[in-house]
């Protein structure tokens, strides 16, 4: 093969984002010589992600817009920047088929830095993954699969999965009514007595037929005592070639299930005690994980989410079909043919872009543990409430375990008040369990972040939160 | 008590505001047919339904969009060196000097007789779904708030918290904000006037229109 | 001089004032000789120099008369539009105290009315029969325009005033006695509040169709649908000097002239368009729309022409007396009719009973339907092969009686067999469980095995179409373009892409759930049973019968542009397996304007469904109303069409209306609106009169989205407003629901 660079440094990517994302698009692009433009709104212009890319963008390297979630937006900086393909990063577009379609479709084509639109479409929809898990052997849920429109087949179900439930040795089985159509947390409720499964059932129905048109509902078992696993999975355009690279548990959440603390790869059974075979749940997420990923032609970078019970059974929940977050922390760990420094947003820039993998599973292994802080201005003692205000001070001490991503300037700024109120991401990497929550206490300790709000109280942030739970890691 | 004279005065010194027309979003800028030094309107008509006079036309993806003089007044400045370029999101495209209005004399006027209730961060601002209704259907100027009421709901960082309004009771005589637009901290989201001040308010909308003459 | 001296003088002065008005101009050189004249004569008057005053009068009265004679042959359209509006012009007052004998004005009481414009009376005429005097009541319905004051608002009534006139027509049905209405209105006053304008008129029209008295209507000014409001008659009798159109020629002028937001048409554009709309009664004659002229004096009638009111008198006699006859199954009908038509016969001096038998008024009814029904076919373009035509024919000869059989006879009985067979079945349910009760609790076991399984494993679902593809996508999906939404400044609608507005989003903004049109076609192939859409009489096609300059060539752009030949689909389909007659007006051609090919193949779209008991749902795609350049040729459709719907109804037929895009005027103000059932698409405007029409008629300004049809429910003139991704399946439940399980006929 020549010199595969050349064919890339043809391209331009529009960095369809913001904030610390926005920034490691853009330092990918430049690692893999590929020419970038990217976008910011007035709110975020003390972003360092619009510092960034004026100092590294070069002409039509930055452009102000009035919204990111406008495609239109997107697409005319795009034209006029002679861009070439789109990164969504994620949020906003990422998950969006028709944003990739239209990428993909319109009279001025580009790539779409994702999975070919179909494949967001089929697995974006949560009945589609099911069925296409069940039909895989992959385990699911236990419930339908299907929308359920009439009501006395609603409630056969949900005696079935009451009984299903107490079978298992559940003291207090849960059925979840779920909208169909729904998502987002959107017309969910739960059932604890099946006397009240009907009227809570018409509630649903009646709201989703309101809200999506579709009074379909899907009846689940309502699952409680659980880790939350993730699969990283990545495939080039051949739509043949999909790897992983490893597991990630993202237990450590807010009270509304936001990921706070995240650590590859899954479980640790050589420090932690669990009531199952830990590798082999591991092995048993990563195989069904990658089977469904062969079966759809999985062509970028996904995970797959699963939800582990204490007694060790897996079941899929969902697959996003983007870069996410934490994708960081499996990177830190991955060693592809012996190297580290493994960046999966250039590989997903890289292959998305027409370059082969050049790997196989053979060719990557994992060292040591890695873990992800969120650090966000929020009060997690007063239910994660987000504070606004001014960050007057943001300091960390380097070390070579540790990368800091973040869109805050080291001078004082603004918190922008219409985003998520991520501020920054730390990936710690330690030898083992031991060394890694060593480190990053170190890290937390280290930390200066200071800031006041308008009121002239002094910020509030979740470094104490996280320094609560770092000892819990990889705990069941 | 608040001085109407002194502050008309003040007024009546500069009674103009300069309004920059800016671009909505990105596209390419036609210029309409207009100069320096023209008169442009306004939306008008009893509704506001008739638009007012087209500045540029703005187009984005194939889709031209028309952009009207957001008030009436006067052309100060067209920025023609972006004629036919590819702008940016709100770039300037047309600076009018505009003579402020009866209406927006009173208001200026009022913002100094009412009390203001504060945003106390920048956000999202909504009336409660309660008052809301309340405003819909009845007169302006004639609900009645409290002080501890709940009366807004805050909205930022995809995070929707109660707030809470606090001051002398009394009716919600103006409004400072749009629903879909961000508040600055510290601006006013809404003027209360005492019941029993009411009269007072009433005579300085009075003062206001025998002494403010409009062009 | 005396008073009475003074006062014909005066009478000059109006004669010539009211030549001046009508004239406008024209005929200067009679107008300042007649002027001259009479200011020469009052000069003397004033000098007291006449020497034979009365005489010289006389001789002045004499020149009057000369000269308004011979300016009569010359007066144009326009003239005859100016005459009708004059405050000189004759009112129904003035009919109501000279034609009959005594009236009692009900319900108003000058401008004490529900609405002044509009005047109910109940009148007698006493005739004799030899020395006998016979006293017979009628109920006079017509537009007042009170010579001109204020509040008579020129005879525009409100939609209350329409109301009041078919409460009216209701109680002369109960009482029996005939209606005669005195048609003088330049249109009906286009506000929407209940009941409003356009379906107000409809409810008239569908009375008046099936009303069970004579009707006789005299028309004055004719103005389309407020004339019809109370114009359906068995007889329609119209002043030589009247008007009856379309639309006013101003009106016409100012969407020839392209007229916009207050402008004026220039006065040539508006005499020829009064001359192109062919308005007048040779005109309207000549098409068969009225039924005989009565002559005028010279320059048109007013309060003063005695002779006229005479005249009119007997005008109405005939006309009540002949439709009272054609409705009896008298052995003298014949005699009677051609007795009555002599010359020189006093009808006051012919006493006939007025009342009818119920089997007599049955065939009125029938009569007056088949009359309407026959008219204004030569006025669309039938293309239909000979054979075709001839097969039609004969289908409707030999299908009619079947399906009768089928429907009246056939379907009653099989209900009982059904009743009994189900019966039977319901014991045999329960025979066979007693059977297999030994055997229960094996399954039991096997049953809760499946359960496990099924809540983990893939379950059939042969109902997986999770991505619903559209039958059809409006062509302009393929265009890569940005749209705006009109809703954007309210709700802050991002722009969305053509691509997918137009395919996946069918239409429906994503943010605010704003309709944007779409074609005819997105329904036709999105709502019906996919290849079940059969057209019928596609080969009526839209014509030029007013000649009308250069509409040929408009028509066939139209035809070309959207390849049908009229702005009305006709055909059969099925939904949900349901067969139905669907008649549906496409805004695309012409605007959705309706004309005689429009007007007959609904007619024959309705008699289709009657024939073969499907239900009948006429969806409007878009409608600007009737067709202007076809003048009465298109208003005539109104009550045609209704009465075509009242047949199909009155049959026990399920009449739906679903509105799309923009509907107003004529169409739903007779048989859009006389349906029990109306829905509308989201985003779409219902009304009389669009906004542009309202400013320019009464000067009054229209609120935005005054005819929205959510105002439209608000204010009661619609049933529902659908999504339009929703039609087929709330067209399906309403069929269900409304038809019931004998779906087509009740």
């Amino acid at each position: 093969m020549e010199n595969p660079r050349t064919e890339l440094s043809g391209h331009r990517v529009l960095v369809g984002n913001r904030g610390e994302i926005a920034i490691r698009i853009m330092q990918a692009c430049l690692k893999l010589g590929v020419a970038f433009t990217a976008i910011y709104t007035p709110e975020d212009k003390e972003s360092t992600h619009v510092s960034f890319a004026r100092e590294h963008g070069g002409e039509h390297g930055l452009y102000m817009v009035s919204s990111y979630h406008d495609a239109n937006e997107l697409m005319a900086v795009a034209d006029v920047s002679g861009c070439t393909a789109v990164h969504p990063g994620y949020g906003f577009f990422a998950e969006d088929f028709r944003f990739a379609r239209r990428v993909v479709k319109r009279d001025r084509k580009m790539i779409f830095l994702g999975p070919s639109w179909k494949i967001i479409r089929e697995l974006g929809d949560k009945i589609n993954t099911k069925r296409l898990a069940r039909s895989l052997g992959v385990p699911t849920v236990p419930g339908s699969d299907r929308p359920i429109y009439d009501e006395m087949e609603a409630e056969n179900i949900a005696e079935d999965v009451f009984d299903f439930q107490l079978q298992q040795g559940i003291d207090h089985p849960l059925v979840l009514i779920k909208a169909s159509a729904g998502g987002g947390g959107m017309g969910i409720e739960e059932v604890d007595d099946i006397d009240q499964f009907r009227s809570v059932y018409r509630r649903v129905r009646n709201y989703a037929a309101r809200q999506f048109k579709d009074e379909g509902v899907l009846i689940e078992q309502r699952v409680t005592d659980f880790n939350h696993l993730e699969v990283q999975i990545i495939g080039d355009r051949s739509g043949k070639n999909q790897v992983h690279f490893g597991t990630r548990n993202c237990s450590i959440q807010s009270t509304g299930r936001q990921k706070r603390l995240e650590v590859a790869p899954g479980f640790d059974p050589s420090v932690n005690e669990y009531n199952f075979d830990a590798n082999k749940v591991l092995d048993a997420i990563t195989q069904y994980s990658l089977t469904m990923a062969r079966e759809v032609g999985y062509d970028s970078v996904g995970t797959w989410e699963w939800i582990v019970t204490r007694q060790g059974a897996p079941f899929l929940m969902e697959v996003n079909t983007r870069i996410q977050v934490e994708n960081g922390v499996s990177a830190s760990i991955a060693r592809v043919k012996g190297q580290a420094g493994v960046d999966l947003i250039a590989e997903q820039i890289r292959t998305g872009l027409g370059e082969p993998l050049g790997y196989t599973q053979q060719d990557i292994e994992f060292e040591g543990f890695a873990l992800e802080y969120r650090l966000i201005a929020e009060a997690p003692e007063n239910n994660f409430t987000p504070w606004v205000g001014t960050i007057d001070r943001f300091r960390w001490k380097e070390h070579p375990w540790l990368s800091v991503h973040t869109q805050v300037p080291k001078s004082p700024y603004n918190i922008p008040t219409e985003f998520d109120p991520n501020l920054a991401l730390a990936i710690v990497w330690g030898k083992d369990l031991g060394e890694l929550k060593e480190r990053g206490l170190v890290f937390l300790k280290e930390l200066e972040l200071q800031g006041h709000n308008a009121a002239g109280e002094p910020m509030k942030n979740n470094i104490a939160f996280l320094m609560e739970k770092t000892p819990q890691i990889l705990k069941f | 008590m608040l001085n109407i004279s002194d502050l008309l005065e003040q007024i009546k010194q500069n009674p103009y505001r300069e309004i920059v027309v800016r671009t909505p979003h990105t596209g390419v800028v036609n210029f309409a047919d207009i100069k320096q030094g023209q008169a442009v309107h306004g939306p008008e008509g009893q509704w506001k339904e008739r638009s007012g006079t087209r500045l540029a036309t703005l187009t984005r993806e194939r889709n031209p969009k028309p952009i009207y003089a957001p008030e009436k007044g006067v052309v100060d400045k067209v920025y023609s060196e972006y004629e036919n370029a590819f702008v940016e999101n709100a770039t300037p495209l047309v600076t009018i000097r505009h003579h402020l209005t009866r209406e927006e004399v009173e208001n200026i006027i009022l913002r100094e007789a009412l009390h203001l209730f504060r945003a106390p961060e920048r956000a999202k601002y909504y009336f409660t779904p309660e008052i809301d209704a309340k405003m819909k259907s009845s007169d302006p100027g004639s609900v009645v708030i409290r002080d501890g009421q709940e009366l807004f709901i805050m909205s930022r960082m995809k995070r929707e918290l109660p707030l809470y309004y606090s001051g002398p009771e009394g009716v919600i005589y103006a409004i400072y904000f749009k629903p879909s637009d961000n508040v600055d901290a510290d601006a006013p989201l809404i003027g209360v006037c005492p019941q029993e001040e009411l009269p007072n308010i009433k005579e300085v909308i009075m003062r206001v229109q025998t002494e403010w003459q409009e062009n | 001089m005396d008073n009475l001296f003074l006062k014909r003088i005066q009478s000059l002065r109006d004669r010539l004032s009211y030549m001046q008005d009508i004239f406008a101009g024209k005929h200067a050189d009679s107008v300042s000789l007649l002027l001259q004249k009479l200011d020469e004569f009052t000069e003397k008057v004033n000098n007291d120099s006449l020497t034979n005053p009365y005489d010289e009068l006389v001789a002045l009265e004499d020149l009057f008369k000369y000269v308004e004679a011979r300016l009569d042959a010359s007066i144009t359209p326009l003239d005859k539009v100016r005459i009708v509006r004059h405050p000189q012009r004759i009112c129904l007052r003035d009919i109501l105290e000279n034609v009959y004998d005594n009236f009692t004005e009900v319900g108003g009481q000058d401008e004490h009315s529900i609405d002044p414009s509009m005047v109910i009376a109940r009148a007698v005429i006493i005739r004799r029969r030899g020395k006998k005097r016979y006293t017979q009541s009628v109920m006079v319905i017509g537009q007042e325009k009170g010579h001109g004051a204020e509040f008579r608002n020129g005879g525009s009534v409100k939609p209350w005033g329409n109301a009041k006139a078919r409460q009216f027509m209701r109680v002369a049905e109960t009482e029996g006695i005939p209606v005669h209405t005195y048609i003088f209105t330049p249109g009906s006053f286009p506000i929407e509040d209940y009941p409003g304008a356009a379906q107000q008129i409809a409810r008239n029209i569908y009375c008046m169709a099936g009303l069970r008295v004579p009707v006789v209507s005299v028309i004055s000014e004719g103005g389309s649908g407020g004339a019809e409001a109370i114009g359906l008659a068995d007889k329609r009798l119209m002043l030589s000097n009247g008007y009856y159109s379309v639309i006013s020629p101003e009106g016409a002028a100012a969407i020839e002239g392209h007229c916009r937001g207050g402008e004026r048409p220039s006065q040539e554009l508006v005499e020829k368009c009064a001359c192109n709309l062919k308005l007048t009664a040779e005109d309207n004659l000549r098409f068969g729309y009225i039924d005989k002229i009565i002559q005028e004096p010279p320059l048109g009638a007013r309060s003063y022409h005695f002779d006229f009111f005479r005249q009119l008198r007997q005008e109405i006699l005939l006309a009540t007396d002949e439709v009272v006859l054609s409705a009896k199954l008298s052995p003298f009908k014949k005699i009677g009719v051609s007795h009555r038509n002599k010359p020189g016969v006093n009808l006051d001096e012919m006493y006939m009973r007025w009342s009818l038998t119920q089997s007599a008024k049955t065939r009125l009814v029938k009569k007056r339907q088949n009359k309407f029904l026959k008219l204004s076919r030569e006025a669309a373009v039938d293309k239909r092969p000979f054979l075709t035509k001839a097969l039609h024919t004969l289908d409707d000869l030999v299908m009619t009686p079947v399906n009768e059989f089928k429907y009246e006879f056939y379907r009653k009985h099989q209900r009982k067999i059904h009743a009994f067979l189900e019966e039977a079945e319901n014991e045999w349910d329960v025979f066979r469980s007693w059977l297999r009760k030994p055997f229960g609790k094996q399954e039991e076991q096997k049953v809760k095995e499946a359960v496990s399984s099924e809540l983990t494993s893939l379950s059939t679902w042969s109902d997986g179409q999770r991505h619903k593809r559209w039958n059809y996508l409006s062509p302009r999906y393929k265009i890569d373009q940005a749209v705006t939404c009109p809703n954007a400044e309210i709700y802050g609608c991002p722009d969305l892409w053509g691509p997918d507005l137009f395919a996946e989003f069918a239409g429906v903004c994503s943010n605010c759930g704003h309709h944007f049109p779409m074609e005819p076609e997105w329904y036709v192939r999105n709502v019906f049973d996919v290849g079940t859409v059969m057209e019928f009489n596609e080969e009526i096609e839209a014509g030029n019968p007013l000649e009308y300059p250069n509409f040929d060539k408009t028509i066939r752009a139209a035809q070309e542009k959207t390849g049908c030949k009229s702005g009305c689909m006709t055909f059969e389909a099925r939904i949900d397996n349901i067969k139905v007659v669907v008649a549906m007006l496409m805004g695309t051609f012409r605007g959705g304007s309706f004309g005689a090919a429009e007007g007959y193949k609904f007619v024959e779209a309705a008699q289709r469904a009657t024939k073969n008991r499907y239900p009948f749902i006429a969806y409007v795609h878009g409608t600007a109303g009737i067709r202007i350049q076809e003048g009465t040729n298109g208003v005539i459709q109104m009550p045609r069409c209704t009465i075509a719907v009242h047949r199909y109804i009155e049959n026990g037929g399920l009449y739906m209306v679903l509105y799309d895009t923009n509907s107003f005027a004529g169409p739903v103000a007779s048989f859009l609106g006389c349906s029990p059932y109306q829905f509308a698409i989201r985003s779409s405007n219902i009304g009389f009169a669009g906004p542009g029409v309202i400013k320019s008629t009464t000067g009054m300004d229209v609120p935005p989205h005054y005819h929205s049809c959510y105002k439209a429910m608000d204010r009661g003139h619609i049933q529902g407003i659908w999504d339009r991704r929703q039609m087929r399946h709330n067209l399906i439940q309403a069929l269900q629901t409304i038809g019931g399980r004998n779906l087509y006929y009740r």
